[in-house]
């Protein structure tokens, strides 16, 4: 049985689906008996679901303008040619 | 104008159903212009950018570079159902271009003994201190204090090398695999660096929550 600890280390990696069956059913035993970590799993989701959905700053009306002009003139744009 | 934004819409939607299933049959042209793949990304590489540099200043050069690479390159894509990975990998090594030019690293780790951050849990911090007495929802009340500036400023206060691996994989939902490939890290090394970027990133939001009175400690 895994420990407090490395639950804790594998929840993340669990929510992204990037952790192995096994592993997988190691925490999932862990936290059929443990309460605590049941809370921090499903902080961590919350947590999550905070930092996916924090909008980034929008691109200035400027930025974009030259953006065009810069994608209109194709490869040989910018610096370095 | 419509109509060219419609075409976008489409392409990115294309685009994200080639990307998310592997599985399935690629269904982008490999010859679609290089301008309407950029426009289909432009707001989530800023954000990258904006998110990963710290600067946004920075970050208008940094998207700008990022173009000027990808466009020059785009012929040489083979897989163009990766085109979104390929997009913020260009624009990770401008970043790290950018900084070493000012003697900056993007990938370098701390070297401490121990690490500062293993021990601490933002969950029990928040039950221990209790900063929200008559909260149902102690949890979801402090998360709920972070507007989307807030955040920035946590994520510009992190250590780079663990930022990164948590911008590509929670924010903009690449998954470890990928993030690994995008970093051009083992993905053990992504999967440690998540670990303890976590842990920074839970320490910094408390630490944040504290400094700006978000929050009122015992001990404060």
């Amino acid at each position: 049985m895994i420990d407090c600890r490395e639950a804790v280390r594998r929840m993340w990696p669990f929510l992204d689906s990037s952790l192995e069956p096994r592993p997988v059913e190691e925490l999932e035993r862990h936290l059929e008996v443990c309460k605590r970590c049941c809370g921090e799993l499903e902080f961590s989701r919350e947590l999550r679901g905070l930092l996916a959905a924090a909008g980034a700053p929008a691109i200035s009306d400027q930025l974009r303008d030259r953006i065009e002009q810069l994608l209109a003139a194709g490869p040989g744009a910018g610096p370095g040619r | 104008m419509r109509r060219n934004e419609t075409a976008i819409e489409e392409g990115a939607t294309t685009l994200l159903e080639a990307t998310g299933h592997a599985d399935r049959p690629v269904r982008v042209a490999p010859d679609r212009r290089f301008a309407d793949v950029a426009h289909a990304h432009l707001d989530q590489l800023y954000g990258y950018c904006v998110q990963l540099s710290g600067d946004r200043t920075d970050a208008e050069d940094l998207l700008q570079d990022t173009l000027v690479r990808a466009m020059r390159a785009y012929h040489e894509l083979r897989d163009p159902a990766a085109v979104r990975a390929w997009l913020f990998t260009i624009a990770t090594n401008c970043v790290r271009d950018r900084w070493r030019a000012r003697g900056r690293e993007l990938d370098t780790v701390p070297l401490e003994a121990t690490d500062p951050d293993a021990e601490f849990s933002l969950f029990a911090t928040i039950a221990i201190e209790d900063p929200f007495p008559y909260s149902d929802e102690l949890h979801l009340d402090f998360l709920r204090l972070f507007a989307d500036e807030d955040l920035q400023a946590v994520f510009a206060a992190m250590t780079p090398a663990f930022r990164a691996p948590i911008l590509l994989t929670t924010v903009h939902g690449f998954s470890c695999k990928e993030a690994a490939a995008i970093l051009g890290s083992p993905l053990g090394t992504i999967l440690s660096r998540l670990h303890r970027g976590r842990k920074q990133l839970e320490r910094g939001l408390w630490e944040y929550a504290v400094r700006r009175r978000l929050v009122t400690v015992s001990d404060e």
